[in-house]
């Protein structure tokens, strides 16, 4: 009887010890999976109800953009809060993106036809930046250059974008763009290439012309 | 207590104990469920290495060797020698000091590709399944090389970030 009770205290203690280290390593690894959500807070793709493509939910739709300060191509500092009081498009592209490439010279008609009326863009280059090695720092500036000046781009391209893209749901894929209104609020945001009516649609909602 | 007694009481309690071991790897094994919340977070790979896993090659001899992948489908990914000079290629390498090194990779050929909305530019690109004929040569003994793909792949409308993945190749050189 006394070894029976010895052998079913010694089996439970040591399940207890099992369900005590599944029950530290799952609440360990909920934390885990929680903090990484918080910290990306990554949007979704949705159907539009229009039949149209895809419609891009990001999670700041309605929020502040996230701050950011970053350099230009010539090294000036340039940050969000610089555009307070404009409707901003803050786009997210890289000289290895083909889309970008093509959306590009749409971006530059739309900001020409609506800066009257306070709109600017600003870009922001995901090419990787290697800040320790001067030598390939100054050659992936030159290359950033040489695109925007290929394609003739009017507005402030920064540089290092990779270093901001988590507040603004990873940037996981490119072209991606968040349209900000004259209060600092993302109203609308794309991810991938939409069209050129699709764009000018969510400019005018950053301007307030447009619900 | 007779024998037999202590031997049904003993086998209740194994039973017991039985019953109770099964309800708790039950819990232990929910207990694994939110790492797969963690890593649906994260996008699927958009290539795939497929095989070989292990050679055996003679050592200090340059070696053939066809190496295997996949890409996920509706992505492509840049050739070895894209048409753009900003674009990035594929490219295979193994670091140094592993037991074996790369002598020299050929790649194929890429495959014209042009967007849907813009065809007047033609891409080098790789879809679907693709295959490198790297030349390896190896040291003598068993080395597990964690060779490495670069690479950036594309859909019809987005791209992704350039990724690099290793690929494990368990080499032998006799």
């Amino acid at each position: 009887m006394k070894r029976n009770t010895l052998v079913i205290t010694a089996v439970l203690f040591i399940l207890a010890i099992f369900a005590w280290a599944g029950w530290a390593n799952w609440e360990y690894r909920k934390q885990a999976a929680e903090r990484l959500q918080a910290s990306v807070a990554q949007g979704e793709l949705t159907p539009d109800p229009a039949g149209g493509a895809p419609q891009y939910l990001s999670p700041l739709q309605g929020k502040p953009a996230p701050e950011f300060t970053l350099e230009d191509l010539s090294g000036k500092k340039v940050s969000l809060s610089d555009y307070k009081g404009k409707a901003l498009l803050i786009n997210f592209w890289a000289t290895w993106c083909g889309p970008c490439q093509i959306e590009t010279p749409w971006l530059i008609e739309l900001r020409n036809q609506y800066a009257a009326r306070g709109f600017e863009i600003v870009g922001i280059s995901e090419d990787d930046i290697d800040r320790d090695d001067a030598a390939k720092l100054s050659k992936e500036k030159r290359e950033i250059a040489q695109f925007v000046h290929k394609m003739q781009v009017p507005y402030p391209v920064l540089i290092d974008g990779d270093t901001i893209s988590k507040p603004y749901g990873g940037v996981d894929a490119l072209p991606s763009s968040f349209f900000v209104d004259r209060s600092g609020t993302v109203v609308s945001a794309q991810m991938g290439l939409t069209s050129k009516d699709e764009i000018e649609r969510n400019i005018k909602k950053a301007l307030g012309m447009e619900k | 207590m007779s024998q037999s007694s202590s031997l049904r009481i003993s086998g209740s309690a194994m039973h017991a104990a039985g019953v109770l071991a099964l309800v708790l790897s039950s819990f232990l094994a929910l207990a694994q469920t939110p790492s797969l919340t963690a890593r649906s977070i994260f996008k699927p790979a958009a290539v795939e290495y497929l095989y070989p896993e292990q050679v055996t090659l003679p050592a200090g001899k340059a070696t053939k060797l066809a190496l295997h992948f996949r890409i996920a489908p509706g992505l492509h990914i840049n050739s070895h020698a894209p048409s753009e000079d900003e674009l990035i290629p594929t490219t295979f390498s193994i670091p140094e000091d592993s037991g074996a090194s790369l002598e020299g990779a050929v790649y194929p050929p890429g495959e014209e590709f042009t967007l849907p909305i813009d065809p007047s530019t033609k891409l080098s690109v790789y879809t679907g399944e693709f295959t490198i004929q790297a030349s390896i040569k190896a040291t003598t003994g068993d080395h597990l090389v964690e060779a490495k793909l670069r690479y950036q792949a594309c859909d019809n409308n987005a791209c992704m970030p350039p990724k690099t993945i290793t690929v494990a190749i368990d080499v032998v050189g006799k």
